[in-house]
């Protein structure tokens, strides 16, 4: 019950502050949600594998990295369109994450959390330091005539391609809800999420479904890549500020809570947006996530003290 | 083993580490700084990791060393060797302050607000522009001790002498024991009457001045320092590699995985100009996949083998 009453205050007061940015500054509003949609639909893979596998995944960015350039470089050679290509970059990082958690990851899983920590961390230098080696670090940019549609309504005008993340983010939470409570597999996944050997005694196979969700996690981080082509110049480094940032959300949004990515997401971004809209805080906009996530993180303790 | 040959040996290494500047170049010696300045920070990062906790963060208190003694030359007057010893003070200081924030947090908590905190650093540095130049960093007048490559690679060595003595210190100190009962665990430590918080405040606090002194040094023989330069997360990715790549929970592993990865590195950094950096990528994977204790947990484990086979 008190989760809830909390959930609903959140929603309300981020409500209450969308209206009165959205009247302010509505410019501000768009790009925000906007913003959000992309940290939310790379964040929401991040989730799911915390929340059933576990494991914090710091090399979660460069698996978006890794898909991005195998779309560019696909889209150069045949001269598709990155959108055609989403779908082929889940099936191709899927295929390789599950080869990385075979690999690696399944090795760690019996390890003290903080290896597996450190683990990740040296596969997310390995990824970005071997597309540095082979690409090296000159940006590259796929320019598409559709990304810079924009639309007119009053005074303000602004770009509207970039809400396809919107549409992708909720798309993502949803279909992941469908997945967790509809399918086998999912129920399954779920199960193992909550209590691993008590899964495998009834006959889950744990180490399957763990490298199950690993590979859907990167099929959907890796759609995103192809998608983030479309909207980004890529360099080797782009992926990992995105791997705090996903962090970030999934924190503040709770272990295990998915939708609730998609709101910390909206909040983040406006407050992201809203400082980045002046000259003079411009600069400030980055700590958003950093604050937050130690404001968070500290808050929770403070409280488990309590209880 | 033979304490007195250990003994020669190091005595030897050190004499060898003290007497390169009469026998070798410019370049070897910028090299033997590189390797001196990673090796310190390996060394700072292992020992708060005796206590179970990892850092992230090195790069942050490092660089909030390096600002400090290049703001208090700037702003605050303060001659060169002042400002050395301003910087492990301001860093310790901030510890002080950020540790009882978080060390009260565990685990993948612990680590992951540690890189927050460093993150945070060099953001605020970066934007407050009239105070510490913003992104294009701010520049001394000269290099200390006027630049001479001999004096700077002492200085160096002086910056891992504090190091090296503070974690053989820990080894041989009520650190190690406190140290070791809070890895393996806290419950336990707790009932047999270690203050927790208070040891590990004593560590984060010690070790986060070390960087920062080093961090000092570094601006010091440098003479600049720009957000992107002295928060470089290679500060924080090289010393954990060396650390574990030499063995964790040691000196002596620090030390020779430094010498390892900092002449590998240097010879890979002519051959591939860039991602030459993957090496260290691949060392920390295959390190905590296969040898989670370093090579000399392997050295030692091969070592006890080999005493067993001789009885």
């Amino acid at each position: 019950m008190a989760t809830k009453r909390r959930t609903t205050i959140l929603v309300v007061l981020g409500l209450a502050a969308a209206i009165l940015v959205a009247i302010w500054k509505p410019t501000v509003l768009i790009y925000g949600v906007q913003q959000a949609g992309l940290y939310a639909a790379i964040a929401i893979p991040m989730g799911l594998v915390l929340g059933i596998v576990h494991i914090v995944n710091l090399a979660h960015g460069e698996f978006m990295m890794i898909a991005a350039y195998a779309t560019y470089f696909a889209c150069r050679a045949t001269g598709m369109d990155p959108l055609i290509a989403v779908l082929p970059a889940a099936a191709v990082t899927a295929a390789f994450g599950w080869v990385v958690y075979k690999l690696t990851i399944r090795r760690a899983l019996k390890a003290p959390e903080l290896n597996q920590l450190i683990l990740t961390f040296g596969l997310g230098i390995m990824f970005s330091q071997l597309v540095n080696l082979f690409f090296t670090s000159q940006t590259r940019k796929i320019s598409l005539d559709y990304v810079s549609a924009s639309v007119t309504i009053g005074e303000t005008s602004f770009g509207v391609w970039q809400f396809v993340f919107v549409a992708v983010a909720a798309a993502m939470a949803y279909g992941l809800k469908l997945f967790l409570t509809r399918t086998t597999l999912g129920k399954a996944a779920l199960a193992v999420g909550q209590n691993p050997k008590g899964a495998a005694i009834v006959g889950i196979d744990v180490d399957r479904t763990y490298g199950i969700v690993f590979a859907i996690a990167a099929a959907l981080v890796g759609g995103m890549g192809a998608l983030f082509l479309t909207r980004s110049a890529i360099f080797p480094a782009v992926g990992s500020p995105f791997t705090m940032k996903s962090f970030s959300l999934v924190a503040m949004a709770g272990i295990g809570n998915i939708p609730g990515i998609l709101g910390s997401a909206i909040l983040l971004g406006i407050a992201e947006s809203l400082l980045r809209a002046f000259r003079a805080t411009r600069g400030w906009a980055d700590i958003v996530f950093f604050v937050l996530i130690i404001a968070v993180i500290l808050g929770r303790t403070l409280k488990w003290r309590k209880s | 083993m033979n304490r007195n040959l250990l003994r020669a040996l190091a005595f030897a290494a050190g004499a060898l580490a003290v007497s390169l500047p009469a026998f070798a170049g410019a370049y070897p010696l910028q090299v033997a700084r590189n390797v001196i300045m990673y090796m310190a920070l390996a060394l700072t990062w292992d020992m708060l990791l005796r206590s179970g906790q990892i850092s992230f963060g090195i790069a942050g208190l490092f660089g909030l060393g390096a600002y400090a003694t290049a703001l208090g030359v700037l702003r605050a007057g303060m001659g060169d060797w002042l400002s050395l010893a301003f910087a492990p003070v301001f860093a310790g200081a901030a510890a002080l302050l950020i540790g009882f924030l978080i060390l009260r947090l565990r685990a993948m908590y612990f680590s992951i607000v540690t890189l927050a905190l460093a993150e945070i650093f060099r953001i605020v540095i970066h934007n407050l522009h009239d105070f510490t130049g913003g992104p294009e960093g701010v520049v001394l007048d000269g290099v200390m001790l006027g630049g001479s490559a001999a004096a700077l690679y002492w200085l160096t060595l002086g910056g891992l002498a504090v190091a090296l003595g503070a974690s053989w210190w820990f080894e041989k100190s009520k650190f190690h024991f406190a140290l070791t009962a809070i890895r393996n665990n806290e419950t336990a430590a707790r009932s047999s009457g270690v203050d927790i918080f208070r040891w590990l405040l004593a560590t984060f606090v010690i070790t986060s001045a070390i960087q920062g002194l080093l961090g000092g040094i570094y601006v010091q023989s440098y003479g600049f320092a720009t957000p992107d330069s002295v928060f470089d997360a290679n500060f924080t990715l090289l010393p954990l590699a060396i650390a574990l790549l030499g063995g964790i929970h040691s000196t002596i592993g620090p030390v020779f995985g430094a010498i390892l990865l900092g002449l590998s590195s240097e010879w890979l950094k002519l051959r591939l100009p860039y991602g030459h950096l993957v090496v260290y990528g691949v060392i920390i994977v295959v390190v905590i996949l296969f040898m989670p204790q370093g090579l000399y947990g392997l050295a030692r484990k091969g070592l006890r083998r080999a005493e067993g086979r001789a009885e």
